[in-house]
């Protein structure tokens, strides 16, 4: 395993998800040590001490985003667990779900006591059905064993968690259209100000963290924020649960511990390439994280520092592995198709900048590039930058920029030839 | 209250106003298309950009909240590079086909692309089709590829006349405006203001489609009589200047359309579509006859008639028209009052299907002047049942007066504007003008006194109410 | 729709008061399951039921991928295309299905059994290529296994 483990540190059996199993493991100890001895500032403390960051792809302190919520204003808070995950290469909270969700209920009441809300949810994308199962299931267990609801372990506190599911919409991943969609409309983000924690949910303030996110919560709360940082580096204590798949030996989740070697992560602990291919590029975290050559990726450690040096991010914890011999047009046509068919229409410059790039690289596939159209690309994905309600515009060009930016050669080949220097192929390994 | 600065300048903020309020509020224009005073922030169109200075990027004012000592640039190299590429985002499946577009002329999308970017599309893909002409009511004609889908017409629907009628759907660049399928859109009655914030031509009225271009028609201040509640609005007529021998004679001199004239603290920018209907009060066939008995006779012959009739009555009664405007009303006052018992007349009250009262800006009383012609004759019944039992004339003034139930055997004298039965069968019938041939004030149900101008000159054979009340009570016959 | 009502009120139960507007998705959800797609009559019963606009369910029926108004085959049949899928084969596959059925995405076969689909990433990328059959994942597929789901269904 790559470095120490916080999440998966148990076996994965028939049963591990359920209540009797999650007890055995300690399960709701701390819930209750919280409850009986700790106050909400206790407990927003710790996670701020801890240093915990959002594991859902903008990394933000989760401490910092719960003290803004302010406690004595007197009107409902909100918390909502983002299970939308929906960040193409990303897979890593539905293990949570299916394996641990109780450390995720858990978690959550903990971080509902520290917020004092009285209401939670999480939002679950609309495909995951086994998750959402094992998930409702275990809330189910929670209600009947007192975990949640009116007076919850004989004390004053009070709380509800609804399991909410999505319909298909990616944007609902990004946390204010996730609210739109929670309060049963089309998933439209929405402009900040106001942020979330200030008015959210029917403009009450909401905490919406990631599922990893919270779940790292019992354990930094049973054993202290010095615990927690003596997990990965000073910078980006603790580990990230990451989501391998692509041209890889053993795709799967991992545990990763920030600070691990990035290579040594995809070569020893995932058995390297398909077919012992050489490492043509990296995503590392989710298709809209920029992507790294194979070159780019030797002595990157898996922390946020050390990918941001190289020009990408840990992202969404999506980690895709490409080998050599994989059409890059082809792999960015894939990409820019899923974009333009999730914009959610909003906002102008990703209602039309999307279909625009989708049009141009089918027409580039299609044979019929031009000269120029690598600069519209371009230009397009700036103009997206930074000029859209979320973060979506801004996700469609970096993982345009990223791609153009290294694999440029591929593009002007098919340009001028009509055709893909690599025969268009994004399997490998196989006689299509 | 925070200073900011605008391109440099010092300009006092409120608290709480965004920098694109700021700047319109103090001389300085920044282009928008999702925004509208009178409605909720949806920033979408990202066209109101600037860039605080210090900063390497623009970003949208319209949700940017003021803060102490905050420079803004509005016309920045970044700011222009920002707006030029968002006009090229939003133009990028617009069909640009203003030569037949009824909004050119008074398009803000036309207009930005002169001000603000002015360059062919950079784009070589074919554009997206969609939808034209797609009905979304009985009045509105939808062109889904003219549409930016700024949401302002959404909005309107839900927070101003909270019909919910209509919704964005599907998504991404398929988006598409639509009604809600209850049709909840034919029975709003305020619908029609989406075509006028309607920042492209993508909502088009049925009743003004291709009847002309907006640039051969001038605005003339009037009031709509459609109610108490006198919304200031706008009748568009050719301007003289192009009013054509090869057009129709009605076309040269009728309401193109109606659009309100935005009076602060009346009714906003927002009137109901009765008011966009006028043309329907105002066009209704004319009389232009003065008759005696039902016979035709000389405008002066009906007038020396008439005025006998008056001279002669031991008791006459007058029911005065709560359209008339203050100065007829006080003509009336002034010359006939002393011979007449008064009593006020509802030329309209409301039609089957017609909202009589809402919260919004409907109001109860059908007629635009009732309180002006309360101030001046009292609040009292115009029920034929109360007049005194010895009357024998009735002078009535206007619509809406049924003269089966007038005393039997008295006198009639009638001033009217539109041909109806009833005008021949008073004693002595004369054709008068209507609003929109005079100008004058009216007061409305809240006491707010407005002016309206005259937007057509009166068609020949008919006179003005006022004119005609010095006429009766004088000596000498006035030619009309 | 009405026979749901009282699954309806137990669900909103859990919900805090004044939360109608949210209960949306999941009564459509739940509608769908019911029905096999939504049809008018439930969204008449739905604007009655929860007090909400009409065209707020209109719209959220058009934007969600996963909601629909019209009836689909006995078995819908999704295979995702995003990037992880088509690095391992999910193009060749779609291309299979579409021989295999004689129809394309978005095409339901003549004796209205089978629904075809082309999805976006369902988060199965480690197990690519990922079919999805109603609301079951089959995961790792490959043409033999596609054809022996195919026989199971057909």
């Amino acid at each position: 395993m790559p470095g120490k483990q916080l999440l998966m540190t148990f076996p994965v059996t028939a049963t591990s998800h359920t209540l009797d199993d999650y007890r055995c493991r300690d399960g709701y100890a701390t819930l209750e040590r919280v409850l009986r001895q700790q106050t909400c500032e206790d407990v927003t403390r710790e996670v701020t001490a801890a240093g915990l960051l959002g594991h859902g792809g903008a990394a933000f302190p989760a401490g910092r985003k719960w003290s803004v919520v302010n406690l004595n204003d007197g009107q409902p808070h909100y918390l909502c667990a983002n299970a939308d995950e929906g960040e193409p290469g990303t897979f890593k909270d539905r293990w949570i779900l299916e394996n641990a969700p109780h450390r995720l209920l858990e978690s959550m009441l903990i971080a509902a006591y520290a917020l004092q809300v009285r209401h939670c949810f999480v939002y679950i994308r609309g495909e995951f059905d086994l998750p959402y199962r094992r998930l409702a299931a275990a809330i189910e267990e929670a209600y009947a064993a007192g975990y949640c609801g009116e007076r919850i372990l004989g004390t004053d506190f009070a709380c509800d968690i609804v399991a909410y599911r999505g319909a298909g919409s990616y944007v609902c991943g990004e946390a204010s259209g996730l609210l739109s969609s929670l309060e049963g409309k089309r998933g439209y983000p929405r402009n900040r100000p106001p942020r979330l924690t200030v008015q959210g949910l029917y403009r009450r303030p909401t905490v919406v963290n990631n599922v990893e996110t919270l779940a790292n919560v019992t354990g930094i709360v049973a054993n202290g924020a010095d615990w927690y940082r003596s997990f990965g580096t000073p910078k980006s204590p603790g580990t990230q649960l990451v989501s391998i798949s692509g041209h890889i030996a053993r795709p799967g989740v991992y545990e990763v511990e920030y600070g691990y070697p990035l290579t040594k992560f995809v070569y020893e602990d995932c058995g390297g390439l398909t077919g012992a291919a050489a490492l043509k590029a990296l995503i590392p975290g989710g298709i809209s994280t920029k992507v790294l050559t194979g070159a780019e990726c030797e002595g990157v450690t898996y922390d946020h520092q050390s990918l941001a040096a190289a020009g990408s991010s840990v992202g969404s914890g999506g980690m895709i592995a490409i080998a050599e011999g994989t059409c890059m047009v082809r792999l960015l046509q894939v990409m820019l198709r899923f974009y333009h068919h999730e914009s959610c229409g909003q906002c102008t410059p990703c209602r039309e900048g999307t279909g625009w790039m989708h049009r141009i690289i089918d027409r580039i596939v299609a044979g019929r590039g031009r000269p120029g159209d690598v600069e519209s690309l371009l230009e397009i994905s700036r103009r997206n930058d930074g000029t859209t309600i979320c973060g979506m515009g801004d996700a469609a060009g970096y993982a345009t920029v990223g791609i153009l930016a290294k694999f440029r050669d591929e593009f002007d080949y098919w340009i001028e030839h009509g055709r893909s220097r690599l025969m268009g192929k994004l399997e490998v390994g196989i006689d299509a | 209250m925070p200073e900011i600065f605008i391109d440099g300048h010092p300009v006092q903020a409120e608290p709480g106003q965004s920098v694109l309020q700021v700047a319109l509020a103090n001389g300085f224009y920044i282009p928008y298309f999702c925004w509208h005073p009178a409605l909720s922030v949806a920033g979408n169109c990202r066209i109101c950009c600037v860039q605080v200075e210090g900063r390497s990027w623009a970003e949208i004012s319209c949700n940017l909240p003021v803060t102490e000592g905050m420079r803004i640039l509005t016309d920045s190299d970044v700011v222009r590079e920002q707006r030029r590429a968002t006009l090229q985002f939003i133009t990028l499946n617009h069909p640009v086909d203003c030569g037949i577009c009824d909004k050119a002329g008074e398009c803000t999308l036309q207009d930005y692309h002169y001000a603000y970017n002015g360059r062919p599309s950079i784009s070589l893909e074919p554009k997206v089709r969609a939808d034209k002409f797609h009905a979304l009511s009985g009045r509105i004609l939808l062109d889904n590829e003219r549409c930016i889908l700024c949401s302002r017409c959404v909005r309107f629907t839900r927070e101003k006349s909270k019909s919910h009628a209509l919704g964005i759907k599907r998504r991404g660049d398929e988006s598409l405006l639509r009604a809600a399928e209850d049709h909840a859109l034919d029975t709003d009655w305020y619908s029609d203001n989406i075509i006028d914030i309607c920042p492209v031509g993508a909502l088009l009225s049925r009743s003004f489609l291709y009847k002309a271009r907006v640039w051969y028609l001038q605005p003339v201040p009037s009031v709509c009589p459609g109610c108490a509640r006198g919304c200031a609005v706008d009748l568009w007529v050719r301007k003289p200047q192009w009013r054509l021998k090869s057009l129709a004679a009605k076309q040269n001199t009728s309401i193109m359309r109606v659009t309100p004239h935005g009076t602060p603290g009346i009714d906003g920018p927002w009137i109901c579509n009765k008011g966009r209907d006028l043309a329907r009060i105002f066009e209704r066939p004319r009389a232009l006859q003065a008759l005696r008995k039902g016979q035709p006779v000389e405008y002066g012959v009906a007038v020396v008639a008439a005025r006998k009739l008056v001279a002669d009555a031991k008791r006459a009664v007058a029911l005065v028209s709560n359209w008339g405007s203050n100065e007829q009303l006080t003509a009336f006052r002034d010359r006939l009052g002393t011979r007449f018992t008064v009593y006020i007349k509802h030329d309209h009250m409301p039609q089957s299907g017609e909202p009589v009262e809402d919260d919004f800006l409907i109001r109860a009383d059908k007629n635009p002047n009732t309180a002006g012609a309360v101030a001046l004759f009292g609040a009292r019944s115009d029920r034929a049942a109360e007049f005194p039992a010895d009357t024998d004339l009735v002078l009535v003034w206007g619509e809406g007066c049924d003269f089966t139930r007038l005393p039997r055997g008295v006198k009639i004298v009638f001033l009217n504007a539109y041909l109806q039965p009833e005008n021949g069968h008073a004693d002595v019938f004369l054709p008068v003008t209507i609003q929109m041939e005079r100008p004058g004030h009216y007061t409305n149900g809240d006491g707010v006194v407005q002016a309206f101008v005259a937007a057509v000159a009166p068609p020949p054979g008919v006179a003005d109410a006022a004119t005609l009340f010095a006429a009766l009570a004088a000596s000498e016959v006035i030619p009309a | 729709m009405k026979h749901l009502i009282p699954e309806f009120e137990r669900l909103k139960a859990r919900f805090p008061a004044g939360f109608e507007s949210s209960l949306v998705l999941p009564c459509v959800r739940r509608i769908q399951e019911d029905r096999g797609f939504v049809a008018d009559s439930d969204i008449d019963g739905l604007v009655a039921y929860l007090g909400v606009p009409r065209i707020q369910i209109e719209e959220v029926l058009s934007y969600y991928t996963q909601f629909r108004r019209t009836p689909v085959g006995r078995w819908h049949l999704q295979t995702c295309r995003n990037v992880s899928c088509s690095m391992c084969g999910a193009e060749r596959l779609i291309a299979h299905v579409g021989a295999s059925l004689g129809i394309g995405p978005g095409e339901t076969t003549a004796d209205g059994r089978i629904t075809f689909s082309t999805v976006e990433c369902l988060g199965s990328c480690g197990t690519a290529p990922v079919v999805v059959v109603n609301e079951t994942y089959h995961e790792s597929m490959s043409i033999e296994r596609l054809d022996a789901l195919l026989r199971e269904l057909g």
